[in-house]
């Protein structure tokens, strides 16, 4: 039947046959519920009034049955509000607009490429076949150590980068929310190449001076996907800490005495697509933030393949054949990232598809394994879970990729490809960067449900779920704020330089 | 490509030498190209080199940053710049507004301002100004440089690396004092029009007329990618200035009857002849360029619409009086630029020439707006322009008077080394130098 499905899923018969299942399913309680209902309506109708008084005199109301019930009412709540865990509230999130002096237009990185690795023709070939196809549009930003001939990367620059794009995204998030330094009770910063002493966390405590007894972290090496396992931090922190702030910056650092100099194509690759960026998130478990915040946490799910071999190697930092330390990206990076991917989809596939899906995926489960192993397995309509979709920009493959997986639609994708036209990869910042765009197309209503999928080097596949609180009015500010009513942009497949 | 010259790394009088890129702040797009005047395509194996000196008041306390920023907004009006060279089908050379931008070199001194301009030597000069050329990787060469030297004292010199295609002198000159003005907030306004301000000289259909070639340019090459005006001999420069007193006396010397010349006229005539004399030929026929009224614009175009023009003595210079060459310079200048663009279109922009140098050749740049550079309110207290790629006829350049020494002039010579010492001789001989 499922070889038959799929022919037919293209006609328009049984789209409507599966919308009404969809509705039969998902709406199981009350279509249960209404004819009981009636069943009580008509019941009272058929007695009349008189005998529904006669009723309701003969009840006998005792003062220890009332007590009692009501007491095991009082704490069944208590114990059901006890036990909950606590709503985490996004108050709002700002991102870094890097300045304009650090824009990086596509000739500019070509000709300082070829300066740089002068001589080594592959290696230039190499970096401008990957910015032709790249998805890079010309506005992205490179901090300024990094616009020498050749780039000056000391920790004096790293630190200078650091400060600026978290400052400024700081400042703003402090400006939009109204929170005052002494508010802030926990504080996470993520980022992953870039870990001086004393930490970027101290950083951020010393320029803002922030509490003596505030619960700082500081999250360093754990890669792109690193963004999500701060505000999964942030979360369980928010549990065991109430009426709290948690202020999460996630970023990442380019200049970087680190940074590879070497030919090695593999590892190349990273220079050509990372970018400067900063976001900063508010996180509240406070009850009076719920009217204010714009998001509310409905769920964390984090996948980590580190355990197969080939998924722990295939984001690596070593040193090359020459001896140069640069982060080497293997060939089965996508394979690996759908094995991830899906692994995460397994777990989060319950927790947000609704009824109708998830019982299709196990009538094909149960079909594959009982009956023939050839059916093709169901792949849930995760459209039907989320409205809006925020897929870490980490490269014009991953994107596709998810695109084809997930089987979404080009509008769904296009906060990603948008970001990582504008902005590039600015790695565990750019699902911050992506949310923005949507909220600054007006395209977040209350209610809507928004998937935020990283993936990392470890390797890992950390997804989180939002509800939008409120409809976010435009024009929002915000790093798209000048340039939103440029996009969305046709994006080519070549760019020619 | 960057030549470095042999002369930085063994001084060691200038050091920590730090190259980067400075664009514009807006995407230019991937459409726009500038296809330079035909002049411009006669002048692209000349490159001039300026320097601006500024006491330490102008950059105090700026870092690089700081420095940096105005120069984004400034370069947005300036998309032709920040391009790099592409060729057509046919090998005319245009420009593509790839928003590359210019380079940006920073460097230190331990001299103090003053000590620097004691010294008064013109080759030393050349390390305050990078040594650039177009070439031979047309696509990855940029247009101008900007060098940023600093002074013991904290005073700065600001070195203008700038392609003779883009425009001349007063375009070089109009373009840094955007800069001021970018620095003080103005606001500078759409970018600078791409269009041409005169009317390209097409080939006439039928047969063509093959004239002479006009006497101010002379045929080099095939220079192919790499455009630079190789010479036999090595070109040097020195530079002198002329105070008011000395040039008041010249020109009375000069104009006893009452016609009075212009400063110009007076130190063409009498270098003229004073070169005349060292010289084993004769230097009849000189180039002049002098500013046009389009090339005195103020609203940044940018443009090679100086007027360059051969004056033709048909009397032994030696012999002479300087004031009947003065007239002749003053009076008897031909247009030339016509001759020079047809000579330039005929084999469809390709021709390789210099014009600078074929014939001496001297430049009236005194009206030339250079101390209208204003960096925060400081204005330069000295300047140094020259031209690099010039013929071995030798250029003069005729330049402003140091500041505060307004009436004077500085002259910056460009001659076979050979020559130096012979004219340095004539001149003081002249009373011109001391």
């Amino acid at each position: 039947m499922a070889e038959i499905v799929p022919k037919f899923s293209s006609s328009v018969k049984l789209k409507y046959v599966k919308l009404g299942y969809q509705y039969l399913v998902n709406h199981i309680f009350t279509f249960f519920l209404i004819p009981i209902m009636l069943g009580v309506l008509l019941e009272v109708l058929r007695l009349g009034p008189e005998e529904i008084l006669l009723f309701w005199n003969s009840l006998y109301f005792d003062l220890v049955q009332v007590l009692c019930s009501s007491f095991l009412l009082i704490i069944i709540a208590t114990v059901y509000f006890m036990s909950k865990a606590r709503s985490i509230y996004l108050v709002d999130f700002s991102c870094c607009k890097p300045p304009v002096t650090c824009r990086v237009p596509f000739s500019k990185f070509m000709e300082h490429s070829r300066l740089i690795h002068k001589g080594n023709t592959k290696s230039i070939d190499f970096q401008m076949r990957i910015l032709e196809r790249s998805g890079l549009g010309e506005e992205t930003c490179v901090p300024p150590a990094m616009h020498y001939i050749p780039p000056t990367p000391t920790t004096g620059a790293a630190r200078d980068e650091a400060e600026a794009v978290i400052f400024s995204a700081i400042d703003s998030l402090m400006e939009k929310t109204g929170i005052r330094p002494k508010n802030i009770d926990i504080l996470i910063v993520n980022c992953s190449v870039f870990s001086p002493t004393p930490s970027l966390s101290a950083m951020v405590v010393n320029k803002y001076k922030l509490r003596s007894n505030i619960k700082s972290f500081n999250l360093s090496g754990m890669g792109c996907s690193a963004g999500l396992i701060s505000i999964d931090l942030a979360r369980d922190l928010l549990q065991v800490h109430h009426n709290s702030y948690a202020l999460v910056i996630s970023t990442e650092i380019l200049t970087s005495p680190n940074y590879y100099k070497g030919s090695e194509r593999a590892m190349l690759l990273p220079n050509c697509l990372f970018r400067m960026g900063a976001a900063a998130i508010l996180l509240s478990n406070k009850w009076r933030d719920s009217a204010r915040a714009k998001y509310k946490l409905l769920h964390v799910v984090r996948t980590h393949k580190g355990a197969d071999d080939k998924a722990y190697r295939c984001v690596y930092e070593q040193e090359d054949n020459e001896g140069k330390v640069g982060i080497n990206l293997s060939k089965d990076l996508m394979v690996i990232a759908g094995e991830a991917l899906k692994s995460n989809i397994t777990t989060i596939g319950p927790l947000v598809l609704p009824a109708s899906e998830q019982l299709l995926f196990l009538f094909t489960l149960i079909g594959r394994k009982m009956f023939n192993p050839k059916w093709k397995p169901y792949i849930p309509d995760f459209k039907q879970a989320f409205e809006h979709f925020c897929i870490h920009a980490g490269g014009r493959a991953v994107i596709d990729e998810l695109q084809k997986n997930l089987q979404l639609s080009a509008e769904h994708v296009e906060a990603s490809r948008m970001t990582l036209h504008r902005f590039g990869n600015t790695s565990s910042s750019s699902l911050w960067y992506e949310m923005s765009y949507i909220e600054a197309k007006g395209r977040m209503k209350k209610g809507d449900r928004v998937w935020q999928i990283a993936f990392g080097s470890g390797f890992k596949c950390n997804s989180a779920v939002w509800k939008c609180n409120r409809t976010i009015k435009t024009p929002t500010d915000g790093p798209w704020q000048d340039c939103i009513d440029r996009y969305p942009v046709h994006i080519p497949e070549i760019v020619k330089l | 490509m960057v030549v470095s010259s042999p002369a930085m790394a063994a001084d060691g009088l200038v050091y920590n030498i730090k190259i980067s890129s400075v664009g514009p702040a807006n995407v230019t797009g991937s459409d726009l190209i500038y296809e330079p005047e035909t002049m411009g395509l006669a002048m692209k194996l000349h490159y001039i080199r300026g320097i601006y000196y500024f006491g330490s008041q102008a950059f105090e306390g700026l870092s690089t940053l700081v420095i940096k920023e105005p120069m984004f907004t400034w370069l947005n009006k300036y998309p032709q710049v920040c391009g790099r060279f592409r060729r057509t089908e046919t090998g005319r050379a245009y420009l593509k507004c790839n928003d590359c931008g210019v380079r940006f070199v920073e460097a230190k001194c331990d001299k103090t301002l003053d000590e620097w301009l004691e010294m008064k030597d013109a080759t030393l000069e050349k390390l305050l100004v990078r040594d650039q050329a177009l070439g031979p990787e047309l696509g990855f060469s940029p247009l101008v440089y900007i060098q940023l030297t600093k002074f013991k004292c904290g005073g700065t010199a600001v070195g203008l690396s700038w392609s003779h295609v883009l425009g001349d002198a007063f375009s070089a000159a109009e373009f840094m004092n955007m800069l001021g003005r970018a620095v003080a907030g103005y606001d500078l306004g759409q970018p600078t029009s791409l269009a041409h301000s005169r009317t390209k000289v097409t080939t006439p259909n039928g047969p063509e007329k093959v004239g002479d070639d006009p006497l101010s340019i002379k045929r080099v090459g095939p220079v192919g990618d790499h455009w630079v005006n190789v010479t036999k001999c090595k070109m040097e420069a020195f530079s002198f200035n002329v105070t008011p007193t000395q040039l008041s006396h010249l020109q009375s010397k000069l104009s006893p009857n009452g016609t009075q010349f212009g400063a110009f006229e007076a130190l063409s005539a009498v270098i003229w002849q004073c070169i005349a004399k060292i010289r084993e030929w004769d230097s009849n026929v000189v180039t002049i360029c002098k500013g046009s009224e389009e090339s005195k614009t103020c609203d940044g175009t940018l443009s090679n619409s100086q007027v360059v023009s051969v004056v033709n003595a048909n009397f032994q210079i030696l012999d002479s009086n300087p004031s009947e060459l003065a007239l002749l310079v003053q009076n008897g200048a031909l247009d030339e630029r016509e001759k020079i663009e047809e000579a330039m279109e005929r084999d469809g922009g390709l021709p390789d020439f210099i014009v600078y140098g074929a014939k001496l050749t001297f430049v009236n740049l005194e009206d030339a707006r250079f101390y209208a550079f204003e960096y925060r309110g400081q204005r330069p207290v000295n300047i140094s322009y020259r031209i690099e790629g010039v013929g071995e006829e030798g250029t003069i350049l005729v330049l402003p008077g140091p500041k505060g020494d307004d009436g004077g002039r500085s002259v910056m010579a460009i001659l076979p080394e050979n020559e130096i010492e012979e004219l340095k001789l004539e001149l003081k001989r002249e009373g011109l130098m001391a």
